[in-house]
């Protein structure tokens, strides 16, 4: 293991020179997938589509940028943390990112049972971004390219299938050839038509320090593709220098004193234990109430009416919503060496010399410095109902988005989106169908289906409470939910494949060791005088029975059963939580199936719902009509659709499954018998 | 009519201070239809109870009782004649109350019309009813799914507090106390809940009938009972040809209350195949029933009290195979053919017997002669009445055994909550949400989820 974990984090030494070395000019005019962005979801992007095997080529503004954490210097959380999970787990780079960068890991909610664990840590940004790019740079059949894209090239609609666009490449800015592909990912973040907003001043830009995207890229999907697009908005707390900060007037927060990994690669973490950085933990006061009501006719940002996020509101949101409360303030580090504090809770978008006067009424920060401002963002998303379950816009062929434009917010959100569109936008350019995840086997999985087929009102965070099969989907057991996945899909690389499998197999054997571990309840009471063991239905329990009590430990078994338990020790952990959760999770199996069923029944994308001759009201028509979900799953998810219209759906896709069913055997016959094996393929490809 | 009349000034009450029993403010969102239904079942009895439920309950009392100033005291039965609210017509003379929301069993402001019992009666009052602007006919289960409307609320924002515990507090400010308040909404709920699933099949009962099985051995006088119970002409409604030649079943009314009568065939042992048959049917029947009535003769009894007490538990437990032991009230002891005993032994049988433990209520009764038959049905419709229990009181019964069943799952579910309240949010949180399902099923808002359920279970469908 700890080989393995030299071996990932080593070569990031002296790697930087030769990315923008590689940046200044395209080795080829053709590609299977150009990447947009070199944020989150765009290195995700690139790295997996170069994974899957597609020649890739990532474009981004500026080489150096790629990897850099926009807004706070943190990674994962609860629910986020689930996400990182699974990315490691089909190879993404963010998990071990994370293990490399971080400077303060813990678990959250470790006292709230393993399924909703929030594996956080505080990151260094400098070195993450290290070791994004030398990890893109390492990964073969991926370019990167410096450059604005001007415009996006897509083909006039196919006559023969009414308002289908096909993507055929990019042309940059400085007008040079176009570059063609069969799939292009965009993932341009807060970018698209974005704004930026400090007290009355508005200036276009996606982030500050970074020229504004060319309006052209906008244009095209507003205006060529007609896709529905609406504003959301954002925002980030200024910088705050350390030293002018006393940090003896706020609680000392520290990190767990063991860092567990994000990766299922690693075994530890670069940071050592006794490295590790604290946070602080400050609160309002009634002053900075006083400040922001004061400022708001100097607040520009606070004005506007887009949308911003509820579950990370600026400084202004909370004491408006909530009034003579106190709020929290965490004071979080930068990096190991930064001389700055990211001020978690204080997003702000007043006037600079108004921010300095609101951090002051802060007793901790009576005379911080600032050292950038905060500003608020307003940026256009794309309405992500528009999309497939690939993450493919539906009425372009080879368009793929991801992110932010998708109308998320936060990292976690925008790699996994990243990830999967990568996979997808290689699948496509290889004339492969798409590839799906099921919200029963995942939380990018629940990510995706909430976005194609609810759509969003506000930035999209991830929560537990989205996932139906919590007790399932649990940080854990990522690898067993995805790694064999991915492997079938060629994301995932063979040192992980073989690490997965070997976990896997000593994982079953030493549930097999428990479980051939039998005893008399009253055998157990005399080896374990503590528990109170209950009987049993058939006279027996086995040590995967005993391991479900709160008190059993799998370090106890082993003691009592060094010979047979002691070999798994190292899975002591992974085992406790599978024999406690296991009998909940068998009770959701069934629902898993019935979700499952409904998800492999898929509706048409081109089907005129007006015309449709089933007995549908206008209302439910026009709702249908609107989100197009790709599944009988989906429509059931809609709001406002009413059961009797589900049923009366359902039997209108059985009768023309059977119809096509039977068309597809008669063709058989002529051509040798292949008929179901072609159905099949025409069912889950995009026409 | 829809009257969206229900304001949200509710929304900020506490969440200790709304109890599960539903308060009607927020119980009323969703439903703001009022609703009528006759709730004390159909066919002929003595007194028919009409129950309406929702903002326009009051509209009733306005324009069908003439109380147009005030409304009577809540929960006080006034006498009053209840007439058409447009041609002025009086209907009938009957008892009024008046619920007011929270504290009416479907937690909205709730009226009881206690009317006779004659069809012609209550199709008038019904129709009345229905000519009332805002007020339409309930459906089947209707105000089961109002009263459990208000639970299934509560839960909700009991998973919605469990969860943003789960997903902020260790990030944002999480008010201390949330756990504490959902503690208090799932114990309310999970008392609510056990004290509906105590009633003992009352509602189902109500609607169908209190199944009563006669049984005994052959030639011990059973269907010379069920004859002599079907002759009293304030007993008999009609008489339904059983659907198998060896059970016959008779609906009857007893003291207002909705019985069905089966006759079976006498156990004993015998080798003709088809009467083998019959006697497992008949023991399968005594297995469903909510009452027994084990018929004896008594002439084949000891003389002596305490050894005809003892053959007559051996007996018992013979006839009532499967039950482990006659559970009080489920079961009478019918000594029949008392004309044919010396007076004597039929004085000892009947005060001797009366303090032998194990057996049930005995009553001596000579279907020849009538002889006791009074005192036996008075103790039948007795017994009949406690397990209806008075549908006038107590909580909303549970109509349907398919309601039961989801209730008892959300009792198991909310005892899941517990278990892991204190060791794994996580699984206390899927206790949550698997009650609401069970609730959900109940008010019927879980809906498209349900119908595909049913039919991905009938039909072979998808890959």
């Amino acid at each position: 293991m700890s080989r393995m974990l030299t071996r990932k984090l080593l070569p990031v030494r002296n790697i930087l020179p030769p990315v923008t070395k590689r940046a200044s000019h395209v080795h080829r005019q053709r590609y299977d997938v150009i990447v947009v962005g070199g944020g989150h979801a765009g290195t995700e992007a690139a790295a997996a589509a170069a994974r899957v095997g597609a020649e890739t080529l990532l474009v981004t503004q500026k080489t150096h940028t790629i990897g850099a954490l926009s807004c706070n210097p943190s990674l994962g959380g609860v629910g986020k943390g689930h996400l990182v999970r699974e990315i490691d787990a089909l190879d993404g780079l963010c998990g071990r990112a994370g293990d490399w960068a971080g400077i303060h890991f813990s678990i959250l909610n470790r006292r709230k049972g393993p399924a909703v664990w929030g594996p956080r840590a505080q990151l260094d940004r400098q070195r993450y971004r290290e070791f994004i790019q030398a990890e893109l740079l390492s990964t073969p059949r991926l370019e990167v390219l410096e450059g604005s894209v001007e415009e996006l090239l897509v083909t006039d609609p196919n006559p023969e299938e009414p308002g289908r666009h096909r993507v055929t490449g990019i042309r940059l800015a400085n007008g040079s050839r176009p570059i063609s592909a069969s799939s292009v990912v965009l993932t341009t973040g807060t970018f698209l038509s974005g704004s930026l907003f400090v007290g009355h001043t508005v200036s276009p830009g996606g982030r500050i320090g970074d020229a504004p995207s060319s309006t052209g890229l906008s244009q095209t999907l507003r205006e060529r593709l007609g896709l529905r697009v609406g504003r959301l908005r954002t925002g980030t707390p200024p910088r705050v220098l350390k030293d002018s900060v006393d940090l003896s007037l706020a609680k000392l927060h520290p990190p767990d004193s063991h860092p567990t990994p994000f990766s299922f690669m690693n075994t530890r973490t670069r940071c050592k234990p006794e490295e590790q950085l604290p946070c602080y933990l400050t609160y309002t006061t009634p002053g900075v109430e006083r400040v922001v009501r004061e400022s708001l006719h100097l607040n520009c940002h606070i004005q506007q009416d887009a949308k911003g996020p509820r579950y990370c509101p600026s400084i202004e949101s909370r004491v408006l919503r909530f009034p003579g409360r106190r709020h929290q303030v965490w004071l979080e580090p930068e990096g190991m060496t930064s001389d700055l504090l990211y001020p978690q809770g204080l997003s702000m978008t007043m006037p600079p010399d108004v921010q300095l006067r609101l951090i002051r009424e802060i007793p901790a920060m009576h005379r911080a410095e600032i050292h950038t401002p905060g500003y608020g963002v307003q940026y256009d998303y794309v309405c992500p109902t528009q999309l497939s379950p690939a993450l493919q816009v539906k009425n372009t062929q080879g368009l793929f988005l991801a992110g932010q434009i998708n109308g998320t917010t936060g990292y976690e959100e925008a790699a996994a989106q990243g990830l999967w569109a990568g996979v997808n936008a290689a699948r496509w350019a290889r004339s492969l169908p798409p590839a799906g995840l099921s919200r029963t086997e995942s939380y990018i999985g629940v990510l995706i289906d909430d976005l194609v087929s609810r759509g969003v009102n506000e930035p999209y965070r991830m929560f537990t409470s989205r996932a139906e099969f919590r007790t399932s989907l649990r940080p854990d057991n990522a690898d067993l939910r995805l790694t064999q996945k991915g492997s079938l899909l060629g994301c995932v690389s063979s040192a992980r494949r073989d690490e997965f499998l070997r976990v896997k197999l000593r994982l079953q054997d030493a549930e097999a060791a428990l479980r051939a571990l039998t005893l008399s309840p009253a055998g157990w009471r005399k080896m374990m005088p503590g528990i109170s063991v209950s009987e049993s239905k058939n006279g027996t329990l086995s040590g995967m029975d005993l391991l479900q009590y709160k008190d059993v430990s799998f370090e106890m078994l082993a003691s009592l059963f060094p010979e047979q338990l002691s070999p798994h020790i190292e899975f002591s952990e992974r085992l406790k939580i599978e024999a406690v959760y296991k009998p909940h999770c068998d009770l959701s199996k069934r629902e898993v199936e019935r979700i499952q069923k409904e998800e492999n029944m898929s509706l048409p994308q081109d089907l005129d719902y007006f015309s449709l001759p089933v007995s549908l009201s206008k209302e439910v028509r026009e709702i249908l009509d609107r989100f197009r979900p790709s599944t009988l799953g989906a429509a059931t998810r809609l709001e406002g659709m009413t059961p009797a219209a589900v049923v009366n759906l359902l039997n209108y896709v059985q009768i023309a499954e059977r119809k096509e069913r039977m068309m597809n055997r008669s063709n058989a016959g002529q051509q040798e018998g292949r008929g179901e094996d072609l159905c099949a393929r025409n069912a889950s490809l995009p026409q | 009519m829809r009257v969206t009349v229900y304001l949200f000034s509710g929304r900020n009450v506490p969440l200790c201070r709304r109890l599960s029993s539903g308060d009607g403010v927020l119980a009323g969102l969703a439903d703001a239809d009022t609703i009528f239904a006759l709730s004390s079942g159909h066919g002929r009895c003595g007194v028919a109870v009409v129950r309406i439920s929702g903002p326009a309950a009051t509209t009733a009392l306005r324009c069908m009782v003439g109380l147009r100033k005030h409304l009577p005291p809540p929960r006080t039965a006034l006498l009053r004649s209840i007439t058409d609210p447009h041609s002025k017509e009086v209907l009938d003379r009957g008892l009024v109350l008046w619920f007011p929301a929270p504290h009416s069993f479907t937690g909205e402001d709730s009226v009881e019309f206690h009317i006779h019992g004659g069809p012609a009666v209550i199709t008038a009052v019904l129709q009345a009813l229905g000519s009332v602007p805002g007020m339409r006919p309930a459906e089947a289960g209707e105000f089961t799914r109002r009263a459990f409307h208000a639970g299934k609320l509560d839960l909700t924002e009991c998973l919605a507090h469990v969860e943003a515990f789960i997903d902020f507090s260790e990030d944002e400010l999480i008010e201390d106390g949330v756990l504490d308040r959902v503690d208090i909404s799932v114990c309310d709920l999970q008392a609510e809940i056990n004290q509906h699933l105590k009633d003992e099949r009352r509602g189902e009962r109500l609607r169908s009938g209190v199944h009563v099985v006669i049984a005994g051995a052959t030639n011990a006088g059973k269907s010379s009972l069920l004859n002599t119970l079907c002759q009293r002409p304030a007993a008999i409604v009609s008489p339904i040809a059983g659907t198998t030649r060896d059970v016959v079943e008779t609906a009857l009314d007893i003291g207002g209350f909705p019985v069905l009568l089966s006759d079976t065939a006498g156990l004993r042992d015998s080798p003709d195949l088809v009467e083998q048959e019959g006697v497992r049917r008949a023991r399968e029947r005594v297995q469903q029933a909510d009452l027994t009535l084990v018929v004896v003769d008594s002439t084949i009894l000891p003389s002596e009290v305490k050894q005809a007490g003892a053959v007559l538990l051996k007996h018992l437990e013979s006839v009532l195979t499967s039950q482990e032991q006659p559970e009080a009230g489920r079961c009478l002891l019918v000594l029949n053919k008392t004309d044919l005993l010396p007076e004597a032994q039929r004085e000892q049988l009947s005060l001797g017997l009366r303090g032998t433990s194990g057996l049930p209520p005995v009553c001596l009764i000579s279907c020849q002669t009538s002889e006791g038959l009074k005192d036996f049905l008075t103790v039948l419709q007795s017994t009949v009445q406690t397990m209806c229990a008075d549908p006038l009181s107590g909580a909303p019964t549970l109509t349907q055994a398919r309601h039961r069943a989801h209730l008892q799952q959300c009792a198991a579910a909310l005892a899941q909550y517990w278990r892991y309240r204190d060791s794994d949010l996580a699984l206390a949180a899927e206790g949550v949400r698997l009650a609401l399902t069970g609730l959900g099923r109940i008010t019927g808002r879980v809906g498209a989820e349900e119908i595909l359920d049913i039919i991905f279970k009938d039909f072979c469908i998808g890959k």
